[in-house]
Parts: structure tokens; C-alpha cells; sequence
């Protein structure tokens, strides 16, 4: 396994990135199944793929190129609307970019295994043979549309189809005409732009044939929209286009005329209602089947509700289910839209997981659905990729880095002060420095300080990333576990803006994945088990970070059954991991809280998806080395929250020096809440356990020195450094403290990991390491003793 | 190719080499040149402890250091002495004398009450499969060159413990050198 080159790494850092892209966007089209898919979005997706085939094909990876083409090809077949998108499209969309993923992680590897390649080329003849069925349109309604031949020849067919989409929807068209001056014309262009966004679809926009003055030039921009005139002109005051309407003729042969009012009605009942795009008008995005425009020709008032009949036709419910509303095509529509959740059939589809999808995959020829089947199988039984990111890249801002250029150069700059001083001191020779220069010393050293400050914080904030990027590759596979285990759950990130440092963030999925799964798998009850406790179907597991000072608290959770802490005592005492001595005196919360030792799991089935051996002691000890603690709250029949606060950076700290029986060891300032000075007769004992009364509150006490075996030395006072993370605190007794300072932590790592409550070493400055308390492992640790000792 | 420069480098002389091998094939017949196959010497960094010769496999040494300032390890095992700072990198040290059977103890020589390391003491890098880790080694011999037909299997006497460290003994012209395996010195 050698290193990859240079060239490769960067291939798989931005192959990395659009493949992150394209996920984002597959996720928001996953979200929103049921409703038309935004054109914007299908071609942001689509010019991804295309940016991967290019990308893939420039560094010779001939596999990720070749799945690239197949994906580029549907996405291209989408945008131009020769294939609806449905659930078994989307699906097979989804499973490409996993397969994307994994070749991704081979070539970072360099290696190549057989089975992916085998994967990936059926994947890729998937992708080719979905949705082959195109049926022509009898008239294409662009002809209706009154729009100069010359004109209509400049635009590319993706043009030409969300033109004729727009046309068939019924939404009204504009040419809006501006005129701007040669010399800022992209601003005013742009300016234009932005406006008429949000008012409806710009298609094209074209050179005008119309001179725009001696110094000037027009644009025509063909304008899809659905708001009135006077509206349109409110929104473009200030700006100096011109509107015309687009004459569109009726359509001409008979058929063609109910087909037309067929698929407009719904758009123009919709229009009406004010509502900006309506998701059934997509009715008309997909090439109705012979049976639809037949049945459209002989439908009489119910002719809106046939061609989304023939539509749902790839589900069965959704035949069903159109058919059995059997009312006007104003109610359906409002049914869908405001309840989507309620009874839609679309929706059962997705929720019911693999078994609920076969029909939709009826739909595609069934060589395929095997295969399709044939794969997600092989897929879910190798082992779940981890979703650490395949590169060690950090995106900067370009501002960023040149603030950094700017420090080091001031740093420069003191660094010749202080060579001319140092030069002038060594001329000077035996003659006394005099005052002066030792100010001007003084004056240089506190300006290096200073800048050096700023370098370091610049570049802690260079290091910095949103969590967010870790939560988007959880939804993406919270969606899959969610089928694979049967149930219905909404899943809700917030607080994904929260940054972290990357190395944090890299080392937080794994951890966020196991709890996720544990929270699907054993915390979310089946649906059925739900509605009979009379909580509402879809559970809900949410996502969230949020700052609080110099940690970041990530909480996952779930509405579900929620832990049984009797259960888990059972489990502890069966398996000898605690005595029945101890389990009496245990409070819930201690209860729940073994759930953490090694080798606990209440499953008492071992499942795919999380009784893999590798519990919840697993996740605690990653937490452990990023410096964060993880809590568990429960409550029977509520449901789950898991709580991980984790540091913000571990790159550069601050960290508290202390000294103990003349040892020095620094404490990470973000954990210490105070410094108490105590007398040793304040310490009290309670049943031969130390603590301290602080303010009417017991704190559990450990001194350092007894806790490290070293030599007690007798003082006069400790000083009671309390550290705390989460609700658990504790008093660690040292004998001096030596003041702040800034440290890089290194960690012990190699042949050192076992050793107990201490995280690394740093250096001061005089080449002798100081270790570096590791203040979770020693929290724990006092807190065990206590209980061991209670 | 590298195995021609490897022949030739054979006939260079390098200071700390051992040469009475070749004083000896000058004193006897020139005349009776060995038919048999040459033999591939390995290099060797011989060392002591408590004045006794050892040596280890060159390729195990990644480099020697002067001992710098070590940190001891609150509740560590008693043979690692402490870690130390190498050029930025956290090292650990570790003490053999007691594996050897050479102390009852090992030495004082992290943390505040520790002696100034003698003047001699070196600590040996050695790669292992866990990382790179620091050996403390009393004084630092040389290099010497051991031929296949040098190397003796360890006498009985000298197997000491369950984990056995001593590999074999070397022996070159009138110098006894004691092989160790590092990884095995240095298994917990």
C-alpha cells in the first residue's frame, strides 16, 4: 500500500468535494420526493457529474469515469425531461453516488478490487437502461409559443425543454428587454437577474436584435412566470427592461387541445390559488404514456386527475390511490399540498422500505429491479464504510490566508528590530545596556507577542470547519439504515453552521454514526409498536450542535421507548460487571450511565445494523481521545438523548500549569471552572472518601499527587484545581500553580496509549516535556472511585 | 548494481572499523585464498550496559541521541524511565537492565529527584512494530561487522525469564557481542 502521489491526492480532495456537493442536492431531492423536483437543482446535479467525468477522466480513473458517464447521462436525460423522476430513478441516483464513495476510498487506497469494479459497470448499465421509455408528444407545444424561428434556433435544448415545460404548465412568458451601457452591463445583467429569480424561471438570455444605443447593448431574457403584470413590474422598477408578452396559440388538433387543457387546468387552478409551483402541475413533466393522453382525450371534468393517474402508474398505491379520491382536480391538488404526510401514497412508498418500492421497480425493465435488488443487497452486506473524509484538505479563504501572509511579514519586520538590536548590544560589548535599549527590548517583545497571537489564532480559524459536513453525510445514511430497519423517522440536524476543528469534526462520524444507528435500531420503536403506545408514527431523531463557551455540545436523540434502566442492570449483573452490592446503591442515572462498559449491549437480538460487538465503550473511548465526554439521559417511553461536549480545537490550548511534589503538569483551561485555595483541615471525609463543601455542595476531591503515586510532600494549603465537563465535577488537589500558557498538545500515541489520565505532552520551552492531564479520563476516574469506595 | 556498491563498500576503511580480521589474513598465506562463498557480514550497533557488550541489528537503530530531559509517567510500567522530547516528537524510554537481569531496579532518571545522566549514556531509537522507542544505553561502542559463520546460538546459561531478548552471541576475533531482539527487550 503505497502512499498515493501528490496529483492522486488532489484528484480524490476534489472528487471529494463534488461528490459532497452531489450529495447535498440528492438529499434535498430525497426530501422533497413527491414534489417536482427543481430544474436548478437536477442541473447542479447533472453538471456535477459531468464535472466528475471530466475530473475522473483527466487523472486515467477509468472506473469513477465510467460511472460518471452513466450518471451524467440519466441526469442529462432528466433535465431535459425525457425521464421523470421517481423514487426508483432517485434511488438508483443515491446508490451511484455510494458506489461513487467507495471507488473513491479505493483509489485513495491505490488499490483496485475486482467486486467494486464488477459493481460499479453494472451500476453504470443501470443508470443506462432506466426509464428507456420516451414517448413523442403529439405536438410539441413549443410550436405554440409565437417566437421568431431565428430565435428559437440559438437555444440549447435544455432551453427548449424548460421552455416547452413552461409552456405546457401554462405559466405565462415574458421577453423582458434591458439595455445597458457597454461599460457595466454584467452588473446591470446581474442586478436584473437577481430580481427576477424569485419572481419565476429565466430560460434564456440572448443578445437582442435590437441596437441598445451608441454605447450600449440589449439583452432579451425569455422570462417564465406565474405572478401578474403589474406585479412583475413592481418587481423590475428601477431597472431598465421592458416587458412583452409571449403570445402562446391554443393548440390545434383535437387531442393535442385536451391534452393541453389537461395539463394547463391544474397549473391555472393553482394560479389562481397563488401558489408559485405547484407540485402536481409536474403532471405534465412526464411524457404522458398512450394510455394517459388517451384517456385524457376521452376524460371529461375529471380530465386534470388522469395524466396523474397514469403518472403514479410506476406505484401502485398511487394509482389507488389517485383513483380512489375520484374528485375534482381542486381538492386532490390541495390534498396533496398541505398534507403530504397525512395519507399521500408516494410517501408510503418511501417509508415502507425495499418490500414497499418493488412496484416502483416493476416499472423499470425487471433485469434491472434484479439487479437493483442484487446490488443494494451486496451493497448492505459489506462492511458499513466509515464516513471520515478520504482527504486531510481544509478549504481556506483566500482572505484568510492572506491575513496570515500579512502577519508573518509584521513578523518579519520585528524580527530585523531585534537583530539590529541584538547587533548594537554585541558593538556596544562590555559597556552597561542602557535603559533605553532595554525598553526598546521590552517594546519588540511584546509586538512579537502580540503578532505571534494573531498568527496562531488566524490559523486555529483556518482549521476550522462547519460540523455540518459530518451531519449531511449522516442524513444520507440515516435514510438507508431507516429502510433497512423497518421504521419511519423524520430526521432533524441543527446547529450545523457550529464549527469545530477539521481534526475533530474527521474523528466525530464514526462515533455520531454508532449512536445514530443505536438510536434507529434499538431506540425508535416500530411503527406499529408506536401508534399503540399513542405517539405518532414517524419518530423522530434529531441531530444538533450548539456552542456553549469553549465547548461544543452535540446532542443526538430520539422520541423512542427510550432506555430500561432495569434492563440494564439485569444485563450488568449477569455479566458480572457490576456486584449486587454495588447495584443497590446506584441511582438511575449510574444505571444508565454502565451502559458505557465494555461489553454491554441490551440488544437481545444481535441485528445487522448495530450488534456488531462494538458498543457504546467504543464510542466513549473516541470521545475520549478528542478530550470530550459523551452523557446519556433517558427516560422510559420518551425517548433517548445522547450529549457529547467536545473542545473546539485541540490544536493549540490554553492550558493552566501546575505543580505537584515538584512535578509539572498542564490542565486544559477550557475544562477548569475554578481554583479554590484549601486549608488541609477543610478537607472533610465522608465514608472514607475525600471531599470538599463548596458554597453547601459536596465535590468529590482527588489529590494529584496520591492519584499519581508520587512522593505527598506536606503543605499548607492545596490549591483545588475544579475541573468539570458536562454536569460530573471534580476538585484535583495540587500543590502550586505556575500560571496560563498556550500549549500544543502532542499526543503520546505508538507504544503509550494506555497510560491512564494523562492526554499527551507539550513543551514550555526548556526541552523537558510536561505532561498534559487528560481531564475527562480523570473525572471518570475520581467519580469511579468514589463509587467504588461508596 | 547496489549489490556491486554493497561488495566494494566492503573495501573501505571507516574509522571505528574493526580491521584485525584483515591483520590476520595479512600474517597467514597469502597463497591460500578460501574457495568457499563469500559470506554477506550484517552491520551491528554494539553497546554496554553495566559493562557487559550487546548488540543490535543496525537496521533496528533509526538514530542516538545525547539523553535529553525526561519526564517519568505517573503509574507507567516500571521499565519505560519516561518520555522525552526528540526534536519536537514525544518519544518514550525505556530501560532493558532489568529485562537483562543487569539491576534489581531501574535507574532514577526522570523527574525533578533524578542524578545529571553520565556523560556516556546515549539513548538508542530503535524502530518497532508499536513505533519508534528510546532505549537507555550506558555507553555507545561502535559498529561492527558480523559474518553468518560469527553468530553462535545463545549459550544455556545466559536464557533468562519467559521472554527471551538474547538472540544469539557474536563473536569477532577477541570481542564477545550478546544479539538482542529489540522487539523482545522491549515487550512489556
Amino acid at each position: 500500500m503505497s502512499p498515493p502521489s501528490k496529483a492522486l491526492a488532489e484528484f480524490v480532495a476534489e472528487a471529494t468535494e463534488i461528490l459532497e456537493a452531489l450529495g447535498k442536492d440528492l438529499l434535498v431531492l430525497d426530501e422533497r420526493r413527491g414534489h417536482e423536483a427543481d430544474p436548478d437543482r437536477v442541473n447542479g446535479i447533472f453538471r456535477a457529474a459531468h464535472s466528475l467525468k471530466g475530473l475522473a477522466g483527466l487523472f486515467g480513473q477509468e472506473r469513477i469515469s465510467r460511472l460518471a458517464h452513466g450518471t451524467e447521462d440519466l441526469l442529462d436525460r432528466l433535465r431535459l425531461g425525457k425521464l421523470h423522476l421517481n423514487d426508483a430513478v432517485l434511488d438508483t441516483l443515491i446508490e451511484a453516488l455510494d458506489a461513487f464513495q467507495a471507488l473513491l476510498a479505493e483509489t485513495a487506497r491505490g488499490t483496485e478490487t475486482d467486486g467494486l469494479t464488477r459493481r460499479a459497470d453494472g451500476m453504470a448499465e443501470r443508470l443506462g437502461r432506466l426509464g428507456e421509455v420516451s414517448v413523442a408528444l403529439d405536438e410539441d407545444p413549443l410550436e405554440r409559443l409565437e417566437l421568431d424561428a431565428q430565435v428559437r434556433s440559438v437555444f440549447t435544448e435544455y432551453e427548449e425543454h424548460r421552455l416547452r415545460e413552461n409552456v405546457r404548465k401554462g405559466v405565462s412568458m415574458w421577453r423582458v428587454r434591458a439595455a445597458f451601457d457597454l461599460s457595466d452591463f454584467d452588473m446591470g445583467l446581474a442586478d436584473l437577474n437577481t430580481r427576477l429569480k424569485p419572481l419565476g424561471e429565466v430560460i434564456s438570455t440572448l443578445p437582442s436584435a435590437q441596437p441598445g444605443g451608441a454605447h450600449g447593448i440589449a439583452f432579451d431574457l425569455i422570462f417564465g412566470t406565474q405572478v401578474s403584470m403589474p406585479e412583475l413590474e413592481s418587481g423590475l422598477k428601477g431597472t431598465p427592461a421592458e416587458l412583452a408578452r409571449l403570445a402562446v396559440r391554443p393548440a390545434t388538433t383535437r387531442s393535442a387541445e385536451a391534452l393541453a387543457r389537461a395539463t394547463e387546468s391544474p397549473a391555472i387552478v393553482l394560479g389562481t390559488l397563488g401558489v408559485a409551483s405547484a407540485p402536481e402541475a409536474s403532471t405534465g413533466t412526464s411524457p404522458p404514456t398512450k394510455r394517459g393522453v388517451r384517456a385524457a382525450v376521452e376524460g371529461g371534468t375529471h380530465q386534470p386527475l388522469l395524466p396523474l393517474a397514469s403518472e403514479r402508474s410506476d406505484t401502485e398505491q398511487g394509482e389507488t390511490g389517485a383513483s380512489a379520491h375520484g374528485v375534482p382536480g381542486l381538492d386532490s391538488e390541495s390534498d396533496e399540498e398541505h398534507a403530504p404526510s397525512a395519507k399521500g401514497p408516494s410517501l408510503v412508498t418511501y417509508l415502507q422500505g425495499p418490500g414497499g418500492r418493488a412496484p416502483a421497480l416493476a416499472a423499470t425493465p425487471p433485469g434491472a429491479s434484479q439487479a437493483g435488488a442484487g446490488a443494494a443487497s451486496s451493497s448492505s452486506a459489506s462492511a458499513e464504510p466509515s464516513l471520515r473524509s478520504l482527504t486531510q484538505t481544509v478549504r481556506v479563504d483566500i482572505g484568510k490566508l492572506d491575513g496570515l501572509i500579512n502577519m508573518v511579514g509584521e513578523l518579519l519586520l520585528i524580527k530585523a528590530s531585534l537583530q539590529r538590536l541584538a547587533e548594537s548590544a554585541r558593538q556596544d560589548g562590555v559597556v552597561p545596556l542602557s535603559k533605553l535599549f532595554g525598553q526598546e527590548l521590552a517594546r519588540e517583545t511584546r509586538g512579537l507577542e502580540r503578532k505571534l497571537e494573531a498568527l496562531q489564532e488566524g490559523l486555529l480559524e483556518a482549521r476550522m470547519v462547519p460540523v455540518g459536513q459530518v451531519f449531511d453525510k449522516l442524513a444520507r445514511l440515516v435514510r438507508r439504515i431507516t429502510r433497512e430497519a423497518g421504521k419511519e423517522i423524520d430526521f432533524v440536524i441543527g446547529g450545523g453552521e457550529v464549527e469545530l476543528d477539521k481534526l475533530i469534526v474527521e474523528e466525530l462520524s464514526d462515533p455520531l454514526m454508532h449512536l445514530i444507528r443505536n438510536a434507529i435500531d434499538h431506540g425508535v420503536e416500530s411503527p406499529d409498536t408506536r401508534l399503540a403506545a399513542g405517539k405518532p408514527r414517524r419518530a423522530v431523531v434529531s441531530l444538533r450542535a450548539e456552542q456553549k463557551g469553549n465547548h461544543v455540545v452535540i446532542q443526538v436523540s430520539d422520541d423512542g421507548a427510550g432506555i430500561d434502566e432495569l434492563r440494564v442492570r439485569e444485563v450488568a449483573l449477569t455479566r458480572g460487571l457490576i456486584t449486587h452490592a454495588q447495584a443497590e446503591e446506584m441511582g438511575r442515572r449510574e444505571l444508565l450511565n454502565l451502559i458505557f462498559l465494555p461489553g454491554f449491549s441490551t440488544a437481545r437480538s444481535v441485528s445487522e445494523l448495530s450488534g456488531r460487538g462494538v458498543g457504546l465503550d467504543v464510542v466513549k473511548n473516541n470521545l475520549g481521545n478528542l478530550s470530550g465526554i459523551i452523557d446519556v439521559w433517558s427516560e422510559r417511553g420518551k425517548g433517548t438523548a445522547f450529549h457529547l461536549t467536545l473542545p473546539v480545537t485541540l490544536a493549540i490550548i490554553r492550558a493552566l500549569v501546575v505543580g505537584v511534589s515538584a512535578r509539572t503538569y498542564a490542565v486544559p483551561l477550557n475544562s477548569v471552572l475554578e481554583i479554590l485555595s484549601v486549608q488541609p483541615r477543610e478537607i472533610r471525609t465522608m465514608e472514607r472518601r475525600e471531599v470538599l463543601d463548596v458554597r453547601g455542595q459536596t465535590l468529590p476531591f482527588v489529590r494529584l499527587a496520591r492519584l499519581f503515586g508520587l512522593p505527598e510532600r506536606p503543605v499548607s494549603r492545596y490549591f483545588v484545581v475544579v475541573v468539570g465537563l458536562a454536569q460530573e465535577r471534580l476538585g484535583i488537589a495540587v500543590d502550586e500553580l505556575h500560571g496560563q500558557q498556550d500549549i500544543v498538545t502532542k499526543p503520546l500515541g505508538g507504544r503509550l496509549q494506555s497510560v491512564r489520565g494523562i492526554s499527551g505532552a507539550t513543551d514550555l520551552g526548556n526541552r523537558r516535556p510536561v505532561l498534559v492531564l487528560d481531564v475527562a479520563a480523570l473525572l471518570e476516574e475520581g467519580l469511579a472511585l468514589e463509587r467504588r469506595r461508596a | 548494481m547496489s549489490r556491486f556498491a554493497e561488495l566494494l563498500d566492503d573495501f573501505f576503511f571507516r574509522p571505528d572499523e574493526d580491521v584485525s580480521g584483515l591483520q590476520d589474513f595479512a600474517a597467514g598465506s597469502d597463497g591460500v585464498a578460501s574457495a568457499a562463498p563469500e559470506e554477506v557480514p550484517e552491520e551491528y550497533l554494539s553497546f554496554r550496559l553495566e559493562g557487559e557488550a550487546y548488540a543490535v541489528p543496525i537496521r533496528a537503530v533509526r538514530e542516538i541521541s545525547k539523553v535529553p530531559p525526561l519526564t517519568e509517567i505517573p503509574r507507567a510500567e516500571p521499565h519505560l524511565l519516561g518520555v522525552m522530547n526528540l526534536r519536537g516528537e514525544l518519544l518514550p524510554a525505556y530501560d532493558i537492565k532489568v529485562r537483562l537481569g543487569l539491576a534489581e531496579r531501574a535507574p532514577l532518571v526522570a523527574g525533578p529527584d533524578a542524578p545529571v545522566p553520565p556523560r556516556d549514556a546515549r539513548i538508542l531509537v530503535l524502530r518497532t512494530e508499536t513505533g519508534p522507542a528510546g532505549v537507555w544505553v550506558d555507553t555507545v561502542s561502535g559498529v561492527v561487522k558480523l559474518k553468518p559463520s560469527m553468530l553462535e546460538p545463545p549459550p544455556p546459561g545466559l536464557r533468562r525469564g519467559d521472554k527471551d531478548c538474547v538472540v544469539g552471541i557474536g563473536r569477532r576475533g577477541p570481542s564477545l557481542y550478546i544479539l538482542l531482539d529489540p522487539e523482545q527487550a522491549l515487550a512489556p
